[in-house]
């Protein structure tokens, strides 16, 4: 799937750009978009060393397990196999849902490592259903979207909180379904 | 309210450990050496996915498949200029908060246009940077129905937010 998104994306710019004779900004391009991947890395490794510290501090103290034994049976509900990966996936979740992006992603991280267990570079029924969650972003308050409409003006920023909390919701539900169907074909 | 919560929940629970007598300093340690490998191993897959978006947009691409599905969108009620925002909102976070600026500023922030598109941003994700990310740290190249099945949420996110503007 990823092989034909990558590369029909690669070619069909690369054509545009050579059409328009523009070859030369071409290569510039693709050097600026593997650069942005660089400095991105370079700018998470802060919070994901920042993250996994705590996370580890967390899990000495018994919290991560505790946390993992609350949770256990509404998560497992969605991911039946999930067993080790519980805990971060809950704290991935948790994260999300206060808007803390930055906290999330190693928490993600650590949670498909865990569901990794038979290391066959395919894709599990749990791992599907843990990137299609992450991918409806329930979020309490959408703090970025807030300050940019106060940025532009708006007489009633906050006006869109429980819309675009109920259809984060609906994203959610959609996910977890197209999920269950979509593994069973 | 929100900038509150993190750092005091980061001193309980250094506090809590240190109580349950836990060796902070070499457990911090520890979990932070997860990290780097964590962001090498990731580095190649990030990498690949943002060279593959930025010549899909810089060249224009994006740009006629936004062109393309106005029309669709059209159809199903979902107003022509919230087209570009929809396209892009599923390879860039960045690109659709400054996008997102740029509809308000154009539109209004509490028109139709300007609510629908906030409702649309807060409630949908970068969905092909995600599953770069997250399938990029364990090495997995098969991603079955990840894929489809997030883009169906993304869709019904868009489209609950259409619908949800209108009658709230």
């Amino acid at each position: 799937m990823m092989m034909w998104v990558f590369g029909l994306m690669l070619i069909s710019g690369s054509v545009l750009f050579l059409a328009d004779g523009r070859g030369a900004e071409l290569m510039s391009c693709l050097l600026t978009g593997a650069d942005s991947a660089v400095t991105l890395s370079l700018t998470l490794a802060g919070s994901y060393i920042l993250w996994m510290g705590l996370l580890n501090i967390a899990k000495e103290a018994g919290l991560v397990d505790g946390l993992a034994r609350l949770l256990k049976k509404p998560l497992s509900l969605l991911m039946p196999s999930a067993g080790e990966a519980i805990a971060p996936a809950a704290l991935n979740l948790a994260a999300n849902f206060f808007g803390l992006g930055n906290a999330a992603t190693p928490f993600g991280i650590e949670t498909m490592k865990k569901l990794n267990t038979d290391k066959s570079g395919r894709a599990t029924d749990d791992m599907c259903m843990f990137i299609a969650l992450n991918s409806s972003a329930v979020e309490l308050l959408p703090t970025t979207v807030i300050a940019i409409r106060t940025a532009c003006g708006s007489a009633a920023p906050q006006d869109i909180i429980l819309p675009t909390f109920v259809s984060s919701l609906v994203a959610a539900v959609v996910a977890v379904a197209a999920c269950k169907l979509l593994a069973k074909l | 309210m929100t900038d509150y919560i993190l750092p005091i929940l980061i001193v309980l629970l250094v506090a809590y450990a240190l109580i349950r007598r836990v060796n902070v300093y070499s457990a911090f340690v520890e979990g932070a050496k997860d990290a780097l490998p964590m962001l090498i191993e990731v580095l190649p897959y990030l990498a690949a996915m943002l060279t593959a978006i930025a010549v899909f947009r810089e060249s224009g691409a994006l740009g006629y498949v936004t062109k393309a599905i106005s029309p669709a969108l059209n159809a199903v009620g979902i107003q022509a200029e919230l087209a570009p925002l929809i396209a892009l909102r599923p390879f860039s976070g960045s690109a659709s908060l400054a996008l997102l600026q740029d509809t308000l500023l154009t539109y209004g922030a509490d028109t139709d246009v300007g609510r629908t598109a906030s409702v649309l941003v807060g409630s949908t994700e970068t969905i092909f940077y995600t599953l770069a990310v997250y399938f990029g740290a364990v090495g997995i190249t098969k991603t079955r129905h990840a894929l489809p099945a997030a883009l169906i949420s993304g869709a019904a996110g868009v489209l609950s937010a259409v619908i949800l503007c209108k009658i709230m």
